[in-house]
């Protein structure tokens, strides 16, 4: 039987006023895989963090090897044994292999670097691990999957026993997902406890040994995987829960035209990799086509591309039969297209100014908030009062500044500015994400009025409540493809399934 | 109304780092002297005195004060754009140069050459700009140490220029310039004193900018100096901002050139911008980047730096205390910019849902 | 003719060598992702200390172990504000240019006062290397120079070295690149600039030292003429390698020796048109090579934590 390296018991750790963890349980046997299990929030990567030491829990201990420890910084994680290998790689692009491993090492003992002896050794590791990995290379130089080996390769070097996965695969091609699989079990073969944070349930079933799934910051459950009895199904109901209530009315619309027509789009990512691929889908006048997916599928690019903000790398995008592909952000806020994006507060407000101001950036140029010459600052407080009112904001007034105000006010604040110049299509990405009921409600029944008005609306969401509240179709997005598009009637396993990458769906426009 | 109450008051609590700031670099500077065996409550009337103390004293700190204002007010331009351009030495003297050329070498009546040289030394001024912003937007060359590169580059052009071609046939050899006509310097404002016209201009300059920051153009400049990536989601055109930026911010410090070609120098001298780039910086952040700000900090500066050299003479405390009061008040403006932070922190909040 | 080729050779190693020191700190300090536009006031600073402490100890020794100290204090202000007060970087090297600048000139007149003749101190003299220096051609041009000349050389093989082969030369070079990374893998990404912002200080100094003490025998406040400024940019444009740094060194001393030679000669191109030279190539360079982001990824940005 496995003997217990790691348990971490009544872990709690709150954001603000929300739970990330809530009194969890995990317990790691060596030389296993551990499976991870949640949707996004689920509270896996808080719960890891803790762990290697980049967090501390407000309650709740970690027992190693027995004896209870504290870990107050990564470097002390690494001297406990526990490496990590997070999803954005902590790689220097410019140094090569050796030096990048020669920075993590957890004790240098001299003063002077010796790289042949580090590449002696990666070169051993290397070839015991199956790793494949040129120590002279640049980083720059390697492919994605390379470079996950480099950090893999650093955390063996540390001598690491306990090996915390990030999210993996979620940049590598199957073939490279497969290549890694193969090293875990290597890994797994000489005694390294490996924990695989993930929401791919094929991949669970395929390398895990047991698997804890998280919901909400809360413990499901804790279950042994057999790679021949275990049922995705169940691994997929158990991490997303429980019945949706479809609570909003929504008027059955005629059919509304094609507003926003995307053929075969593609486009790369920052990596230079494919994070668009060949997708097709329209969206109606007066519909709501949610795409859903896990974060991390091509959607951010996605909604650059329809912006502005990216160019495609091939394909089309037709606004009402005119071709808007790769417009400009002016051209697009032109036709009338509003946008909500994700990281509200990079992109979506300038945290230092008022509410009025933040009212009128994009429309500042023209009346009534420019008269003649100059700007109108009495019709932009009109327009923030009038968005104050109508959609309740709660602010003192509106020359407050953003940055003081709640997530979900400035959420609002957004939505104002978005809704004011009635649009004829509205891209909202992930809208209700950190926001608290109240507000979430808010904003799901204003997008179904908008919808109801005969506004053409994209909504991107990895939050499935979200998705069947609201959607009048839904497309499933995963590694930038389509998965299928199907009705919100659907059940909930099988939207969980493909957005896990599991089944081809249906697909029917 | 409420929040215009709210506003005002804001803006008043606003100028209270800057006031410290003065306060803190006065009190060190204090130190420096007493440390050195001189009277600071001396030090300091003999400034005051020097600046103010008659009316040909306070004449002159008007006449240092026009040029100082209008390259801050460029300078400001920059810098609520977050692009550092340092340069406003190279830039003034562009403007200078262009406008003591065309005075010079154009034979036209005085009328025409007073506003061919303005026109000329603007448009060198926003092309020097434009160009050193194109570099910015289009090949990311860093303006720190472009702007700084170009200010040795043109002083040695102007040093070449009053050693060689431009230089004063009839001048006994002196490294300067012919002197422009009279009849096209700006007419003195008071007699037995250097103040001029340009103050009008300068004036005029202040409530230009004032006014260029209540339009669209200059939201988008404020707005690409707050976070780009938002400016480029709301559809402005961010390099083509950059650019005009660059050029206004070049623009205004060439006009000061002109400004002060027609009004006290009326040539070219080698040497000619000395450090007033360098106190263009620390005036346009006193001033927090704002029209106003920028005038008083100036009237200021300029204070400290014709009444520095009334005390040098009179109580043999060194000039070079006035540099020393620069530089504290640029160190204290930036560390008020940390505890301004902490005071919202802990006083405001941030709402909770 | 040959006279004239060893003695421009000569003079361009003795004129280098202050912008040589002062570009060898800056390596460390922009590699780690620090603009230092304070280095001029801290040269200043340093030249007055060390010139003071020569002239009152009749040490030259002294007086160079002081301007490294006062370096490496002076530094630490434009530490603190980067990397604590996390202020603009531009801002705060300005303003310490400015007040080093004025610290100075008020020290000087403070401590000597307004006298007839300037205050001179003996300055370093030049070393004797008995045969090596006969040697016709070389001997004259690399042998018979003063201290400060050969211990910048010495700084480059060393600067060279720290940078490549120890730890903190690795550690330095992530920390300017990707701060997070270095961050995460345990690496205390503001102790590792404060190190390289405040070792620029120390070179700096020395800096600052050669010149009161070593390329001339007395302090006067122009003395540094933009050297620092020089410096900052001869390290951009050698791509803080230390080998280029010490090329590009002598390349912009030597336009500078040029133009003072050429005048003796007759020669009649402008000597301004000369001296503009480096800073003209310094622009254009920086137009061929910006495009590709090779400043250390993170330059002129501070680093916190919480930030994303």
């Amino acid at each position: 039987m496995g003997e217990t390296v790691l348990q971490m018991q009544g872990i709690t750790k709150y954001f603000g006023s929300m739970a990330a963890n809530h009194e969890v349980d995990f317990s790691l046997e060596k030389g296993k895989v551990h499976g991870l299990l949640g949707e996004n929030g689920a509270g896996k990567t808080t719960l890891m963090n803790i762990l290697f030491g980049l967090h501390k829990p407000d309650s709740g201990s970690i027992i190693l090897d027995g004896k209870e420890v504290a870990i107050h910084s990564p470097a002390e994680a690494m001297s406990l044994g526990i490496g990590m290998v997070h999803q954005h790689f902590m790689l220097v692009p410019t140094m090569t292999v050796t030096e990048n491993v020669m920075l993590g090492l957890r004790l240098p003992r001299y003063p002077l670097i010796n790289p042949a002896i580090a590449k002696r050794r990666i070169e051993e590791l290397s070839t015991q691990f199956a790793l494949n990995v040129d120590p002279q290379a640049l980083i720059s130089q390697l492919s994605v999957g390379q470079q996950q080996r480099v950090e893999i390769i650093t955390a063996l070097y540390n001598q690491t026993r306990i090996l915390i996965l990030d999210e993996p695969t979620a940049v590598l091609t199957p073939d490279e997902a497969r290549e890694l699989f193969e090293i875990l079990r290597v890994l797994k073969a000489h005694g390294t406890s490996v924990i695989l944070i993930s929401h791919k349930l094929d991949e669970i079933i395929s390398i895990a040994d047991d698997v804890t799934i998280l919901r909400n910051g809360e413990l499901v459950c804790n279950a042994k995987i057999d790679i021949h009895t275990t049922r995705k199904e169940d691994l997929s109901a158990m991490m997303v829960g429980r019945n949706i209530d479809f609570n909003f009315a929504k008027q059955a619309t005629g059919e509304g035209r094609t507003l926003l027509s995307v053929q075969h789009l593609s486009a790369y990512n920052d990596r230079g990799v494919h994070a668009v691929n060949d997708l097709t889908f329209t969206v109606r006048k007066g519909e709501i086509l949610a795409i859903a997916g896990v974060d991390g599928n091509g959607q951010k690019e996605l909604c650059e591309v329809l912006t502005g903000l990216r160019k495609s790398s091939s394909g089309s995008v037709m606004l009402d039969d005119q071709d808007i592909t790769d417009a400009g952000p002016a051209e697009i806020i032109e036709k009338q297209v509003a946008y909500v994006p994700e990281d509200r507060q990079r992109t979506g407000l300038i945290m230092n100014w008022d509410v009025s101001q933040n009212i009128v950036l994009k429309s500042f140029h023209k009346k009534p908030y420019t008269k003649g010459l100059f700007l109108s600052p009495k019709a932009m407080t009109q327009t923030a009062e009038k968005a104050i009112t109508d959609f309740t904001i709660k602010t003192e007034s509106s020359s407050c500044i953003v940055k003081n105000l709640s997530g979900g006010n400035q959420q609002k604040v957004i939505l104002a500015r978005e809704l004011t110049e009635n649009p004829a299509l509205l891209i909202v990405s992930h809208p209700t994400r950190g926001l608290d009921v109240g507000a979430m409600e808010y904003v799901r029944s204003l997008l179904i009025s908008k919808r109801n008005a005969g506004v053409a609306i994209l909504l991107i969401s990895a939050d499935l409540d979200e998705v069947f509240q609201t959607a009048d179709r839904i497309l499933v997005m995963y590694n930038g493809r389509a998965m299928g598009v199907v009705e919100p009637t659907v059940d909930i396993q099988t939207i969980g399934h493909m957005m896990a990458g599991v089944v081809q769906g249906a697909s029917h426009e | 109304m409420n929040s215009k109450y709210h506003q005002a008051r804001s803006r008043l609590f606003s100028l209270i780092p800057s006031l410290i700031s003065i306060l803190l670099a006065c009190l060190v500077s204090s130190i420096i002297l007493l440390l050195s065996g001189h009277d600071p409550i001396e030090a300091f009337t003999s400034l005051a005195v020097g600046a103010f103390g008659n009316s040909y004293r306070f004449s002159e700190t008007l006449v240092k004060a026009i040029p100082i204002t209008v390259i801050a007010l460029g300078t400001s331009v920059a810098f609520k754009a977050q692009l550092w351009n340092i340069g406003g030495n190279s830039q003034y003297t562009i403007g200078a140069i262009v406008a003591v050329a065309v005075s010079i070498y154009l034979d036209l009546p005085p009328v025409f050459l007073v506003v061919l040289s303005f026109l000329a030394a603007l448009a060198a001024g926003l092309v020097f700009g434009a160009f050193l912003g194109a570099m910015k937007a289009r090949l990311n060359v860093n303006e720190v140490i472009t702007t700084l590169m170009f200010d040795y580059i043109i002083a040695f052009l102007l040093s070449w220029l009053v050693y060689g071609p431009m230089m004063d046939p009839e001048g006994f050899g002196f490294p300067q310039t012919a002197l422009i006509p009279k009849a096209v310097m700006f007419t003195k404002l008071i007699a037995n004193s250097r103040l001029h016209g340009g103050l009008f201009v300068a004036l005029l300059l202040v409530v230009f900018l004032f006014l260029f920051w209540k339009t669209p153009q200059g939201f988008s400049i404020t707005m690409v100096g707050q976070s780009r990536t938002v400016a480029k989601a709301s559809g402005v055109k961010v390099s083509k901002t950059i650019i005009i930026t660059m050029a206004l911010s070049a623009g205004f410090a060439a006009m000061a050139g002109w400004i002060d070609a027609l009004g006290i120098h009326g040539r070219l001298q080698d040497n000619l911008a000395g450090s007033l780039g360098s106190v263009a910086i620390v005036v346009a952040l006193l001033g927090r980047l704002h029209p106003i700000g920028i005038a008083v900090s100036a009237l200021f500066f300029s204070a400290l730096i014709v009444g520095g050299n009334t005390m040098q003479r009179f109580v043999g405390v060194p000039f070079s205390l006035v540099t020393i009061i620069q530089g504290l008040v640029i160190i204290f403006v930036i560390c008020s910019n940390m505890f301004e932070h902490i005071w919202h922190k802990k006083r405001g909040g941030v709402q909770h849902d | 003719m040959i006279d004239f080729i060893i003695s421009l050779l000569s003079g361009t190693l003795r004129t280098s060598t202050p912008i040589l020191l002062a570009a060898l700190g800056q390596v460390y300090t922009q590699k780690s992702g620090i603009l230092d536009l304070s280095v001029e006031g801290t040269m200043i600073v340093s030249c007055l200390a060390a010139f003071i402490a020569t002239f009152f100890s009749q040490s030259l020794f002294l007086g160079m172990l002081t301007a490294v100290i006062v370096g490496f204090l002076y530094s630490s202000l434009m530490a603190f504000l980067c990397i604590t007060v996390k202020a603009n970087q531009v801002i705060a090297g300005t303003a310490l240019t400015m007040l080093g600048t004025g610290l100075a000139s008020f020290l000087y007149r403070a401590v000597f006062g307004i006298r007839e003749l300037p205050p001179v101190i003996q300055s370093c003299q030049n070393l004797e290397f008995g045969f090596l220096g006969e040697i016709p051609f070389i001997g004259p041009i690399l042998f018979c120079h003063n201290i400060t000349i050969y211990l910048a050389l010495f700084l480059v093989v060393v600067t060279w070295f720290v940078m490549n082969k120890t730890v903190f030369g690795l550690y330095t070079h992530a920390v300017g690149e990707f701060p997070r990374a270095a961050d995460s893998k345990g690496i205390r990404v503001s102790l590792i600039r404060y190190a390289c912002v405040m070792i620029g200080g120390m070179y700096s100094g020395l800096a600052g030292a050669s010149m009161s003490l070593g390329f001339m025998n007395t302090y006067t406040d122009h003395m540094i003429a933009g050297r620092g400024f020089i410096a900052i940019a001869v390290v951009v444009f050698a791509r803080w390698h230390p080998v280029k740094v010490l090329g590009t060194a002598l390349l912009f001393g030597g336009a500078n020796t040029l133009q003072m030679r050429m005048q003796s000669i007759g020669i009649d191109i402008p000597n301004q048109l000369l001296q503009a030279i480096p800073y003209l190539l310094t622009v254009i360079i920086l137009l061929g090579v910006s495009k590709h982001v090779n400043f250390p990824s993170a330059f002129g940005t501070p680093y916190s934590r919480d930030e994303t």
